[in-house]
């Protein structure tokens, strides 16, 4: 029931699970519980959903509050639907493991890489003070 | 539900004392009436160790261990939060959470069984009498609604009997401001302003809200109470209707306007309770009209005092633009499918998550809203009412309960009523439509899932009408093709393309949208000033800013500023031209340069170029363009500026002669004016070096006449003897004559006797002119004297001899 019919407004995710996607490309899922109206966001029961690879690890966080502008997107999950996902759930231990190693590798191939250029005299800045877009 | 009974019991109880004149026990009559004898424990302590468990047995069933710590914790947070929502979403929820606390320690065993005395007041019997004839599904639900609201109101306060009942108005006000964020929160009644409070409050309402809310707790119970004793105090008198219950329950809304509720209520009890209900509390009254004042149009809610809004200096709403949000509360029944007291029977260990605090809110947003929709059929919202009781599990203690109205399906929505008159009707139709299909899918799904959900309306329906609001007003806009352009082309575009494909006939479609927008309307925020005082009282704000300057405008008149208009455009044009001709200037000058410099091929070609800018020149002098003289006018204005001046001595040498010869003349016949003119610059003596160049080459006749202009009108020659150029081109002219004189015997100087008239009378105003006022010259041409020889006898040249040289010498 949209308070405001004709426009888009959180009011009616209200108290439902979603999912949201961070700016620094953390994954929440939680309970909307209250927003205002810069789209801040108050999650419950929230979990941060770590990816890597097929693999994924829930890491329980209590209570969020998010602030609106470093949202990237929000989406309701419906808990009725049937979960047939080919993504396994492993510990939290596990998952961060596996995301060092990710990182590390990554790591890794962005140093030869900027190395290659090097030698090529090419020069990437590095995106440190950059914002991501 | 075994508070029913406890309330059953108090009645019986309160009967018994009436005449208690004693304050303490008035408010012990008052809290027993409230709290009732077995009134829920609102500690939190415990409501948290409640959600815990909660917490805990959910986090068993996810299945991760850690989620029951962090849910537990998360349990905790959110009682606090559902706390705080309660209360009204102060901001400062330690306040009031020491406020509840500090509201309970003192009674830590008390509340639960609040048989403060079991005197009775006087206040309840008689409304119990009188709505006897209803039965005691009436009263029952009455008494729970008066035990809630005063609950709420009680909560935190009522530590100590006040002794005093001198309640003034400031505490009334204070109090009334401090209860505000504390006591009813979720309203969706149309709240007057602060404006209806007492006028000696400050007319900024917002800002003073959270500073209020942080009065230290001390003075706060006090004056609740003392409010509150004065309300019962007040009440005392009329017994049939005006309940302080009915008075809590509104307050927020109602402001202290009708504080003497509705005396004249109907108090005949009908069909329904709830419109005995309804009756007893009277419906709220709706604000007269949009409040103007201070800003923006918050007559239907209070925001909460964290949102201390810009709202002085903002522009009104005055009309029900496209961002309006509906007046009416949009849908309490969100609050009905989440109500916990509808939910599935929960393990019988956990008593029921919502406070007392919370069950009342939610009974108040209901009737409300139903109060609200009047004009509704009473039964169904009735139902509605009703709901939170019986569609949770049958009441444990057999509870004595009228017949059910006939009602739907538990979770059944009643269609809602958005205010969509702003919208487009296709917009509205499709709205309409679009709503019904996906009304039937959620009504089913969504009810489950919900009434097993503890943590639902944290956040209250008035605040996501605030927020609601707040993003209306953002679609506020003085100009929808403006602000809303793709929007307004859309369905012009529908509507185009619709009386196409129909016939003209079908006059129904053309149905065209008039798009209300708010006034724009100028405003300014008037500080306000104190009668006989020297200052004001600025408040600023985002559309308010501080003055830093108190710029007064000066009016002119239009005559004035045409004047000055036409005054400034024409130098603007006599500068315009100074340039252009400059720039050819300079291209005549150095077209030398140039012609040395270029190769064999081009020299013809700048040859042309030229003598098209020599010729263009000249024909900037002229005024009109097929007048051939050089215009005076023109002259003279380009000689106002000292840009033209330059320029013209300058032009000169580049000037073929008989334009040259009429510059000369000009400058002659309107020296004083360019005297006058010059006086600030005193750039014309720029002009006698190309001046004599000229003169030099002028005929006898030329020289003639040039002389006569110099004389020109009466008095001119004093003029001319005044100014510095004047005496050197006089100089310049009469040498002239004299070498042609002398150089040629039969020059024609002499044919006329004009050179000889003008001589003398040149000789005379230099006699006569006093030596103070003839300027020295720049040069003094040597044969001046042989000239004055010729003309003057010999006295004469020796006063001409001294002053001349007394003049040369002195310069």
């Amino acid at each position: 029931m949209n308070y405001v019919p004709g426009t888009a407004s959180l009011i009616d995710d209200i108290d439902k699970k979603h999912l949201v996607l961070l700016r620094d490309g953390r994954t929440l899922i939680g309970f909307l519980r209250s927003i205002d109206q810069f789209a801040n966001l108050v999650f419950h029961q929230t979990v941060e959903r770590i990816h890597v690879g097929k693999k994924f690890g829930d890491i329980p966080r209590g209570i969020f509050i998010v602030r609106g502008e470093n949202v990237v997107l929000l989406g309701e999950i419906d808990v009725d639907k049937p979960c047939d996902t080919v993504l396994q759930q492993v510990s939290i231990e596990e998952i961060l493991e596996e995301q060092r190693l990710q990182q590390q590798a990554k790591q890794e191939t962005e140093k030869v890489k900027m190395q290659v250029l090097k030698d090529r005299g090419l020069s990437v800045p590095k995106a440190d003070n950059l914002d991501e877009y | 539900m075994f508070r029913f009974q406890s309330l059953d019991d108090d009645c019986t109880l309160e009967e018994e004392d009436e005449g208690l004149t004693a304050a303490e026990e008035e408010i012990d009559q008052f809290n027993d009436d409230t709290f009732g004898a077995g009134a829920i424990d609102d500690d939190w302590q415990e409501e948290h160790k409640r959600l815990a468990n909660l917490d805990e047995r959910d986090g068993q069933g996810a299945g991760a261990g850690g989620g029951g710590g962090g849910g537990g914790g998360g349990g905790g947070g959110g009682g606090g939060m559902e706390r705080k929502s309660d209360l009204g979403g102060t901001d400062d929820s330690s306040s009031s959470h020491l406020a509840i606390s500090a509201g309970h320690h003192p009674f830590p065993s008390s509340l639960p069984s609040l048989n403060f005395s079991s005197s009775s007041s006087g206040l309840p019997p008689p409304d119990v009498e009188d709505r006897g004839g209803d039965g005691d599904l009436a009263e029952s639900l009455a008494r729970l609604i008066l035990e809630a609201d005063p609950a709420i109101a009680g909560v935190g306060a009522t530590e100590r009997p006040c002794p005093s009942l001198s309640a003034t108005g400031s505490t009334l006000s204070t109090h009334h401001r401090f209860d505000q964020p504390r006591v009813l929160p979720q309203h969706s009644i149309p709240n007057p302003t602060h404006s209806h409070q007492p006028p000696h409050h400050p007319q900024h309402q917002l800002p003073p809200g959270p500073s209020t809310s942080g009065i230290p707790l001390g003075p706060p119970p006090t004056s609740m109470l003392s409010y509150q004793q004065q309300q019962h105090l007040l009440r005392r008198g009329s017994a049939p209707i005006a309940q302080m219950n009915s008075h809590s329950i509104w307050e927020n809304n109602m402001g202290f306007g009708p504080v003497s509720v509705t005396p004249g209520l109907v108090t005949h009890m009908e069909d329904s309770p709830l419109i005995s209900i309804i009756k007893e509390v009277g419906l709220p009254k709706l604000p007269p009209r949009v409040r103007n004042d201070e800003g923006l149009d918050f007559s239907e809610r209070v925001p909460p005092p964290r949102s201390s809004s810009p709202v002085i200096g903002s522009p009104p709403v005055r009309a029900v633009p496209i961002g309006t949000p509906p007046k009416q509360p949009i849908s309490h029944n969100l609050n009905h499918q989440n109500s916990p007291l509808c939910r599935s029977p929960f393990p019988p260990g956990v008593g029921p998550v919502l406070s007392q605090i919370q069950r009342a809110k939610l009974l108040n947003s209901q009737v409300a809203g139903f109060a609200r929709g009047g004009p509704a059929p009473p039964l169904l919202p009735g139902g509605g009412v009703f709901r939170p009781f019986f569609g949770g599990p049958p009441p444990p203690h057999g509870h004595r309960m009228g017949p059910l109205p006939p009602h739907g399906p538990p979770n059944h929505t009643p269609p809602i009523r958005h205010n969509t008159t702003h919208l487009h009707p296709q917009h509205r139709r499709m709205l309409t439509q679009r709503m019904q299909s996906r009304g039937g899918d959620r009504g089913r799904t969504g009810g489950d899932r919900h009434s097993r959900d503890p943590y639902s309306n944290l956040m209250t329906q008035k605040e996501k009408e605030w927020v609601t609001k707040i993003q209306m007003m953002q679609l506020q806009s003085t100009d929808p093709y403006l602000d809303d352009y793709y929007y307004q082309n859309y369905y012009e575009k529908m509507e185009k393309r619709q009386e196409r494909e129909r016939d003209s006939s079908k006059k129904e479609h053309t149905t065209k949208l008039i798009t209300p927008q708010v006034a724009k309307v100028e405003h300014t925020y008037r500080p306000v000033q104190f009668a006989g005082s020297l200052g004001k009282l600025t408040v600023s704000s985002v559309n308010n800013p501080r003055k830093m300057i108190d710029a007064v405008v000066t009016t002119r008149t239009d005559d004035e500023e045409k004047r000055e208009k036409q005054v400034w455009n024409k130098r603007r044009q006599i500068l315009y031209t100074v340039e252009k001709m400059y720039s050819l200037l300079l291209e005549v000058q150095d077209f030398e340069k140039r012609f040395v410099q270029a190769p064999e091929e081009d020299r013809e070609a700048l040859l042309e170029q030229h003598k098209t800018n020599t010729v263009q020149l000249c024909n900037s002098l002229r005024e009109k363009e097929w007048d051939d003289r050089v215009s005076d006018e023109q002259c003279v204005m380009i000689m106002s500026v000292r840009k033209g001046k330059r320029l013209i001595s300058r032009l000169l040498p580049f000037l073929p002669s008989p334009q040259a010869t009429a510059i000369v003349m000009a400058i002659a016949r309107n020296l004083p004016a360019l005297a006058k003119k010059d006086k600030q610059d005193q750039v014309l003596c720029w002009l006698v070096e190309p001046l004599s160049t000229v003169i030099q080459s002028l005929s006898s006749s030329a020289i003639t006449d040039l002389l006569q202009e110099l004389q020109g009108s009466e008095g001119q020659l004093a003029t001319v003897l005044h100014n510095k150029f004047g005496v050197t081109l006089l100089y310049l002219i009469l040498s002239e004559g004299e070498k042609m004189q002398s150089s040629d015997p039969n020059c024609q100087l002499m044919d006329d006797n004009r050179w000889t008239e003008l001589v003398f009378s040149v000789t005379r105003e230099l006699l006569s002119v006093p030596s103070s006022s003839l300027s020295p010259p720049l040069v003094t041409p040597a044969n001046l004297l042989s000239l004055f020889s010729r003309y003057v006898d010999r006295q004469r040249l020796e006063l001409l001899q001294n002053k001349l040289q007394i003049s040369s010498l002195s310069r």
